[in-house]
């Protein structure tokens, strides 16, 4: 940036000068610095005339090497010296480690402006607890057939020695005096020796070591990791194989559930020859003020579907029975708030335990409640449109009254109550509700 | 502690020794590469024969403690030919043999090496997973009692290649001079009944390299008998003038020189084919050039991986076998761990191909569901000298530094106990 400041003869801002103070940052001589124009001094010693080949008026030339003055120390000085303190001293110093039983002295480098403490290192020293015992606790409660006091007394010191490393123990178990044991024969006798040994100072809980697990285990695991490749292959094929079988099945299972919903509605449609499309109430609903004509038959069909069908669990394996209590998803929000809702008022609990019985039973009993509300929900529907025939024949023929017979509006008082509940599932607002089964 | 806490190290001055087969590596700990390689023979020389004018008693490496031998240590003195200098290796069967010799050795590495005295500086010892006890016991009775070391450690070199590689837990196959070995570590103690060993290294291919040249009539004579040589054309017979000599060398310099000159012909032309060896297949590979030092000089394509081959095709010996084996002997629980680091040291390694072979090999081995791993470090210094490294590392641990059997504890306890304070 300077440089093309340079050449454009631009005025160079003033650059703060990089010196020993401005590094050390010591504020007050650098603010004297970038205050004071610098008028360079003619060193003492050097001629005029070689002085005015460096510096002129202008001082635009930067001198080209150091121009120390020999006040200064001159050219002798050779040290560049960034700090002020002196360079702290390194001292190859003795130490103990207290993590060591003997006291022995190594050296190392050290500042011996440090102070003396203890060996940074020692704290990493650790050593795991193990269970100690006397002949007469050996005696007493720890005898035990195919071992030893010695070979205990053995295996206690190869734990404490390789700190509980049971397949190094086993390794460097002493063959010549003892049998050879598996890891898990010392891990058996170990732990049982740590349980009495627990037992006796009196802890509650207690490890147990289960020594045939682990040989099954390390026998499975065995046989697991020295599958052949083809075994491999074989078990990957026979995975693939199952995975098509069972989506066949699913495939299968589908069809039928297809064909039985065929089925079903064909019988409907023979026991309903009259069954409107579905799309005819939901033409209504855009002009809902002027039903054409009583139609019934839809609700009836709603009711008659009604309830809440728990999809049957098929599926191979295991599943928790709580599952079956699950509501299916396509239920809707207001239905389920419906049901929890009336369940609340019923005092019941939401989630009951899943017992067998009590599974099949509070299914049932909230199938009912949804049939319930939409039973409501149609009766409200019919009086909604009763009387909305009412008013236009009213309309139409003016002075006359039409008297509805008092066993169609038999639930009219009763109804105004269960507009409370019925409003909760918002079927009473919505015409378009029968539609939603 | 001028690492401090935050890397852990603590350098206490101490020194590294890793005895091998074909040589000794001796530094300080805490450095990245030993300060020498020492081979680990000693040229052996009656004193009365004096026709060596350079070798002059204050020639510091010729040490005389016996008064009618003189020993001749280290590359640059064993290589001159001399009057009835025979040529011993102080190691057998991974392990020192003759102590005399190796205490020569050690003689040397302390005033030629580390030209500072013994008794300033702990020795960390590394040896082979099947070292003997009394072996072990005699060395930390030498280091203690002539070397007055203040502290002394022995650590397995498998052990040591784990940690150099990073690992505390690792299956370690170590392909060295004259064995290649595979050894489980866990938790830096070495499973030493699960190691297995075959004697493929080195020395079998500068056996079958040397079988082959000489069958193919190729004359190797050492460089250093010849005086000079002519620049002669591909498969040219050599034109060279051999060295006057008023003595007649000795056969077991003359078969160590050999075995130089093709060991260097098996480092620069051998290499590991990918798959078992095809000839075909073999035939399609450029090949690559060599020259003797007698100034013969040839192509070879199909023999360097037919030779190289023989570490490999042995059914129960080669390396993906026995770390297949090995890691089998071990418990299923670790395992996983095992593969899952594979660590590959030892000079014998570094023929080309080596680990991309033994990896093959070993996938092929191991359980399908196993994720294996190796670790071979790229570094010809950090392969050839992985136990040293090793040692370096965690001779200048801090935490370390409890471990040492020290000479007051030596003063008390014997070398006896050696055996349970060095796992």
């Amino acid at each position: 940036m300077a440089d093309v400041r340079d050449i454009m003869e631009l005025e160079r801002p003033p650059t703060p000068e990089i010196t020993r103070e401005s590094i050390l940052g010591a504020d007050k001589v650098k603010k004297r610095i970038s205050t004071g124009p610098k008028v360079p001094k003619r060193p003492e010693g050097m001629h005029r005339e070689v002085y005015a080949l460096l510096y002129n008026d202008t001082k635009d030339a930067p001198p080209l090497f150091p121009t120390d003055s020999i006040r200064n120390n001159g050219y002798k000085q050779t040290k560049i010296k960034l700090g002020m303190r002196k360079p702290r001293k390194w001292a190859w110093i003795p130490f103990t480690n207290p993590a060591r039983t003997d006291n022995a002295t190594f050296y190392h480098w050290r500042r011996p402006s440090d102070e003396p403490k203890e060996y940074p290192f020692a704290k990493f020293n650790k050593k795991v607890d193990l269970p100690s015992y006397t002949d007469v606790e050996y005696q007493q409660h720890l005898k035990c057939d195919g071992w030893t006091k010695e070979e205990t007394d053995h295996l206690i010191d190869l734990a404490q020695r390789f700190d509980l490393r049971f397949i190094i123990m086993a390794d460097r178990y002493d063959t010549e005096k003892y049998s050879k044991r598996s890891v898990e024969d010392l891990k058996d006798r170990f732990y049982k020796i740590c349980g009495i040994l627990a037992k006796l100072s009196g802890e509650k809980k207690i490890y147990t070591y289960d020594a045939e697990h682990e040989r099954r285990r390390k026998e499975q695991l065995k046989k697991l990791q020295e599958r052949k490749p083809e075994q491999i292959e074989e078990e990957q094929f026979l995975l693939g194989e199952l995975k098509k079988i069972e989506a066949r099945k699913k495939e299968r299972e589908r069809k039928t559930q297809d064909l039985q919903k065929l089925i079903s509605q064909a019988d409907n449609q023979n026991e309903t020859p009259r069954k409107i499309d579905k799309k005819l109430p939901k033409k209504k609903i855009a002009n809902p003020s002027r039903p054409s004509r009583v139609d019934t038959n839809h609700i009836l069909q709603v009711i008659e579907t009604a309830g809440i069908k728990f999809p049957d669990y098929k599926n191979s394996g295991v599943s928790l029975r709580s599952q079956r209590m699950k509501l299916p998803t396509n239920l809707g929000q207001k239905k389920s708030k419906g049901i929890e809702q009336i369940l609340q008022e019923l005092g019941l609990e939401l989630n009951p335990t899943p017992t067998e019985e009590v599974c099949l039973h509070f299914n049932e009993l909230r199938s009912d409640i949804v049939l319930l509300m939409e039973i409501k929900a149609a009766l409200s529907t019919c009086e909604f449109e009763l009387q909305s025939l009412r008013h236009q024949y009213e309309a139409l023929n003016p002075g006359k009254t039409l008297t509805i017979p008092p066993q169609l509006l038999s639930g009219n008082s009763e109804s105004e109550i269960k507009v409370a509940s019925g409003e909760i599932i918002d079927v009473v607002g919505s015409p378009g509700t029968p539609s939603n089964t | 502690m001028s690492g401090g806490m935050l890397y852990g190290g603590d350098e206490i001055g101490a020194l590294v020794f890793d005895p091998g087969h074909h040589s000794l590596r001796v530094g300080y700990a805490q450095e990245d590469t030993p300060k020498a390689e020492i081979p680990a023979v000693v040229g052996v020389a009656p004193d009365d024969v004096k026709l060596e004018p350079e070798v002059k008693p204050e020639d510091g490496n010729v040490a005389t403690n016996q008064p009618s031998y003189k020993y001749y240590i280290d590359t640059a003195y064993l290589h001159t030919p001399r009057p009835n200098m025979e040529l011993h290796n102080y190691m057998k069967d991974g392990m020192i043999e003759n102590w005399d010799l190796f205490e020569k050795i050690l003689d040397y590495s302390y005033e030629k090496i580390i030209q500072s005295e013994s008794q300033y500086h702990p020795v960390l010892f590394s040896e082979s997973p099947w070292n003997q006890r009394q072996k072990r016991e005699k060395l930390t009775e030498i280091m203690f009692e002539k070397y007055k070391v203040p502290a002394f450690f022995l650590v397995k070199n498998a052990a040591l290649a784990a940690f150099a590689n990073g690992r505390a837990t690792a299956l370690v196959i170590d392909s060295g001079a004259t064995h290649t070995s595979a050894v489980p570590v866990l938790d830096g103690y070495v499973i030493s009944n699960a190691v297995v060993k075959s004697p493929l290294g080195g020395d079998y291919l500068v056996l079958r390299a040397r079988e082959m040249l000489e069958a193919a009539g190729i004359d190797l004579t050492p460089a250093s008998l010849i005086a000079s040589k002519d620049v002669i054309r591909d498969k040219d017979k050599p034109r060279f003038v051999k060295k006057k000599l008023s003595f007649q060398t000795t056969n077991s310099w003359m078969s160590y020189m050999i075995k130089k000159t093709v060991q260097d012909f098996q480092q620069t032309v051998l290499q590991v084919a990918e798959n078992p060896y095809d000839e075909r297949q073999v035939a399609n590979i450029p090949s690559v050039h060599y020259e003797f030092p007698t100034g013969y000089h040839q192509d070879f394509g199909p023999e360097r991986f037919k030779l190289a081959e023989g570490l490999f095709d042995h059914a129960m010996l080669g390396a993906g076998y026995i770390a297949a084996t090995s890691a089998g002997m071990c418990d299923v629980d670790i395992r996983p761990a095992l593969y899952s680091s594979v660590v590959v040291t030892g000079g014998n390694s570094l023929v080309q191909g080596f680990s991309d072979r033994l990896s093959r090999d070993l996938s092929s081995r191991s359980p399908g569901s196993m994720r294996l791993k190796m670790i071979a470090a790229n570094g010809t210094v950090e392969r050839r000298f992985g136990a040293w490294v090793g040692g370096s590392i965690l001779a200048s641990i801090g935490t370390f530094q409890q471990m040492w059997v020290s000479i007051q504890e030596y003063q008390e306890g014997g070398k006896s106990q050696i055996d349970r304070k060095c796992p």
